[in-house]
């Protein structure tokens, strides 16, 4: 009897185990997308803080939550504004006039106006030259050198005076703030200390309300929205170190949306009936950079220097093989320094391009002087030196270089007699090596690396540009002529002038040839299909605003 | 005066123990400072040269000043930081904009414990019983099997097995989540927050332990096969003591030595993390903090973790030696 009471226990402790078993399994503080409404997205990022003043990396989430006055998105399309609804330039070239939309709210109900925007600018311009210039987060006071004065006419009517014709006012990528939030903050605070918590108050579909560093951002939809309420509850960003669990992410219904993926990700879930993949053209390019400096920091030979050598070289890098192979396909082959994406300026320089061409590579080298003249298989510099160059490399924030595109190009170099040793570099210690000279950067031979800016003529122009040494300009190449070009088509606001300009000075750079162009890598994107509709037919989300979580809705919702 | 006898040997070893401890830990912090500033790389051109913009130089040395970087490294950074670090003030983060290192590291402390000291806390109890087991059991069907099967995990890479518990329980059978530590919008402290807590555990902890399980086995099944061939095991059965008594009063203890040396050093790692696991499942702990430190060169970050895992390892040391002299009395002679 005694037995049988133990076993009737025994068997009800199972029976209740076995029932909250799947609770447990089950239960979750929140339901899928199709149920809550709620859009999940995934990337390979990496916010610090909710201050646009302060970092650079936050640009996911903040995107969602803050408009720019105009910016690439509003340029490049027609249905996809900005803080203003509309603008114009004076026959001046200098005068540029705004309307902001009309009885615009920011997210906590206060208006939204001319006076926000002008008050964001000006809070920017008037720290410049100070110890806080606010010159080290994604709204930075460049460009503002050119502004003679901003003014808010009225609440709808915004007028930047620029000193030179500049395209600025509309290419720039400012996130317009509220006056009522920021006036108190001082700039020192701005640009490090002041974290700006959630909930943020901004203009945008979705405004920030959680940001758990390392986790995620949870967004509502911002009732005030200009465009209506958006469709869906809200979103949530999750931030991954590695693209592998965005992937399984989207396979297993936990995300809708990912961004920055693989290759072998890309391919495994295009076969997923439940799920679209996309690959968008972006302004990433892919470059080898030869250290060009002579002096102090120089690389192991002064063939660097020489843009013979550069050139000869330039005949020894396969682009079309770096897509196919390092990139499976995902990217275009690397020409000069615009990108495809960059409409109005790419050319595919066909009159001057060079083509892969191992033994022309070899002829021009010998031509130049850079002859094996021992016979043992390495090629010596004018200086009777055997060829032993450095290629760095190291990771990037942008899309990775996959190390097979770095063991191509150092394997065409071995086919032309120039042994070249790699060494990989953590993110710190790169950025030490192409520092400036002045700061102990230098010492290398080759680097490769990758940008990721916009298509505005001074971001397409800025490797090469002297000012830019230490910050962009990884090979450390001067050349007056190109400045003087770059200096001319930033205060160039007709397009066709514009384009001429960007024209010479890319021609001039590929014939110098500091840099080769490797490719112009593709973003891999995905979403599944269940649960929202209204992505669009592009690219799947806009890398530059808030496109399309402005506009999905639920399925049948 | 027996008791002097004993109690001077004893007194003087704990003495020694604490004594070397602290010396130790001294040289920890002022290894710290040295270490990162060996390594190449200006956290100021990486904070403000990840701009776009062109960062004058000036700004950049206005930078390094805000941070004290301009001084002497001898004697002005060292002592100060010497001199914080003793008040346990690890100072400000560069990269989390002027966040207090405490605070950053107490943020992410809960999550690492929750995570390696679970883990930890099964793999000991797990693997050490398997082990004890099959080191009595040796040669047996068991003994195989267990360590088999601990070798294998034993040299699997966490980070591919997480994948593979990501594969399985999160994207095939959709049982657990394969990321994150809770849901987004869970109230904390609250049974739904905990359960969801748990659930996000639940992967990452298995990884983990999995991991570890392998090496409680191997040595304490090592421990305990050299225990029973010792000559007082024979003793024990001759004087009639059964298998149980046999185990419980001689080999357990005996072969817990080394096994109590494995626990307690591993101990001391609870609070470094564990960074492939953590980057698997998008753990938010110390070992993400530290890589993310170590990519910024934020010397006050990297500073404060390895100052707390060099302390924790120190303590995990100290306990080792005092409970040496617990187990084996000799020690303290």
């Amino acid at each position: 009897m005694n037995q049988w009471t133990l076993s009737r226990r025994v068997v009800m402790k199972a029976l209740l185990m076995g029932s909250a078993a799947p609770w447990v399994m089950r239960s979750s503080a929140f339901a899928s997308s199709c149920d809550d409404h709620i859009v999940r997205l995934g990337g390979t990022i990496f916010p610090d803080t909710m201050n646009p003043f302060a970092t650079w990396s936050s640009f996911w989430p903040q995107v969602f939550t803050y408009d720019c006055l105009v910016g690439p998105d509003a340029r490049r399309h027609e249905d996809r504004k900005g803080f203003a609804k509309l603008w114009s330039v004076a026959d001046d070239k200098l005068t540029w006039t705004f309307k902001i939309w009309p009885d615009m709210k920011w997210s906590d109900g206060q208006p939204a106006t001319a006076r926000d925007a002008a008050f964001t600018y000006k809070y920017l311009r008037d720290s410049i030259g100070k110890p806080d210039e606010l010159n080290v987060g994604w709204n930075n006071t460049d460009g503002l050198q050119n502004v003679e004065s901003i003014t808010a006419l009225d609440d709808e009517t915004l007028q930047i005076v620029t000193k030179v014709p500049t395209l600025w006012p509309i290419d720039n990528q400012t996130m317009i703030v509220p006056e009522h939030i920021w006036k108190d903050i001082s700039n020192a605070d701005a640009r490090s200390t002041f974290r700006n918590d959630p909930p943020l108050v901004g203009t945008g579909p979705m405004i920030v309300s959680e940001f758990q560093q390392d986790q995620f951002a949870s967004l509502t939809a911002n009732k005030y929205f200009r465009g209506g309420q958006p469709k869906t509850s809200g979103m949530i960003l999750h931030f991954f170190k590695s693209a592998d669990l965005i992937a399984q992410g989207l396979k297993s219904g936990d995300l809708d949306y990912g961004f920055y993926l693989t290759a072998a990700q890309w391919a495994d879930l295009s076969k997923d009936p439940g799920i679209v993949v996309n690959e968008s053209r972006i302004e990433q390019r892919d470059y080898l950079a030869f250290n060009t400096l002579s002096g102090k920091g120089a690389g192991s030979t002064k063939a660097l220097q020489d843009p013979a050598f550069r050139v000869a070289i330039g005949y020894a890098i396969d682009q079309k093989a770096i897509v196919e192979r390092a990139l499976r396909g995902h990217g275009d082959p690397g020409v000069g320094l615009v990108m495809p994406l960059a409409t109005d300026y790419y050319s595919d320089l066909s009159d001057i391009r060079r083509h892969f061409d191992l033994a022309e590579a070899g002829r021009r080298l010998d031509a130049a002087g850079y002859r094996d003249t021992n016979g043992d298989g390495v090629r010596e510099d004018r200086e009777g030196k055997s060829f032993q160059l450095e290629l760095i490399a190291g990771p990037s924030a942008n899309i990775e270089i996959p190390i097979a595109a770095v063991q191509l190009v150092a394997g065409w170099f071995e086919q032309i007699g120039i042994p070249v040793s790699v060494t990989q570099l953590d993110a710190g210690a790169l950025r030490a090596r192409w520092a400036a000279p002045e700061n102990g950067g230098g010492g290398w031979d080759l680097l490769i690396d990758n940008g990721w800016l916009g298509t505005r003529p001074r971001d397409l122009l800025i490797l090469g540009s002297s000012k830019a040494i230490g910050t962009n300009n990884g090979s450390f190449w001067t050349n007056e002529k190109f400045d003087k070009l770059l200096s001319e088509v930033e205060v160039t606001v007709d397009l066709k002038k514009s384009q001429q300009l960007v024209d010479q000075a890319v021609r001039l750079i590929y014939a110098e040839a500091p840099y080769i162009m490797l490719c112009y890598p593709t973003l891999l994107e995905a979403r599944r299909k269940d649960c929202f509709e209204g992505w669009g037919t592009q690219d799947l989300m806009s890398m530059w605003s808030y496109f399309p979580l402005d506009r999905l809705r639920p399925q049948n919702g | 005066m027996a008791s002097t006898g004993i109690g001077a040997p004893k007194s003087q070893h704990v003495g020694r123990i604490f004594l070397r401890a602290a010396v130790t830990l001294l040289m920890v912090a002022s290894l710290n400072f040295i270490l990162f500033r060996i390594i190449p790389g200006d956290p100021a051109a990486l904070l403000l040269g990840g701009a776009r913009t062109s960062v004058t130089a000036e700004q950049m040395e206005a930078q390094r000043q805000n941070w004290g970087l301009d001084r002497p490294l001898f004697p002005d950074q060292v002592v100060d930081y010497l001199s914080a670090s003793l008040h346990g003030d690890f100072g400000y983060s560069f990269k989390f904009r002027g966040r207090h290192v405490s605070d950053l590291i107490l943020e992410r402390l809960p999550a690492t414990v929750a995570l390696v000291g679970l883990a930890q806390f099964i793999a000991i109890l797990c693997g050490v019983m398997l082990g004890l087991y099959a080191g009595w059991r040796r040669g047996g069907a068991v003994d195989h099997i267990v360590t088999g099967a601990s070798l294998a995990l034993y040299s699997t890479p966490s980070f591919w097995l997480g994948m593979l518990l990501v594969v399985i329980f999160s994207t095939a059978l959709g049982w657990l989540p394969g990321y994150g530590a809770y849901s987004p919008g869970a109230i904390s402290g609250s049974l739904d927050w905990l359960i969801d807590y748990l659930r996000h555990l639940a992967l990452p902890v298995t990884a983990v332990t999995l991991g570890l399980i392998g090496q409680y086995v191997v040595v304490a099944r090592a421990a305990m096969s050299d225990v029973v061939t010792e000559d007082y095991m024979v003793t024990a059965r001759a004087k009639g003591l059964n298998r149980g008594q046999m185990l419980m009063r001689h080999a357990f203890r005996n072969a817990m030595l080394p096994v109590v040396t494995l626990i307690t050093l591993n101990l001391g790692y609870v609070v470094a993390g564990a960074i492939t696991v953590e980057a698997v499942f998008a753990w938010p702990g110390i070992g993400g903090l530290t890589v993310e430190a170590l990519n910024a060169r934020d010397y006050p970050v990297l500073q404060g973790i390895f100052l707390l895992l060099g302390a924790s390892i120190v303590v995990a040391n100290l306990v080792t030696d005092l409970a040496y002299g617990i187990l084996d009395p000799r020690v303290r002679q």
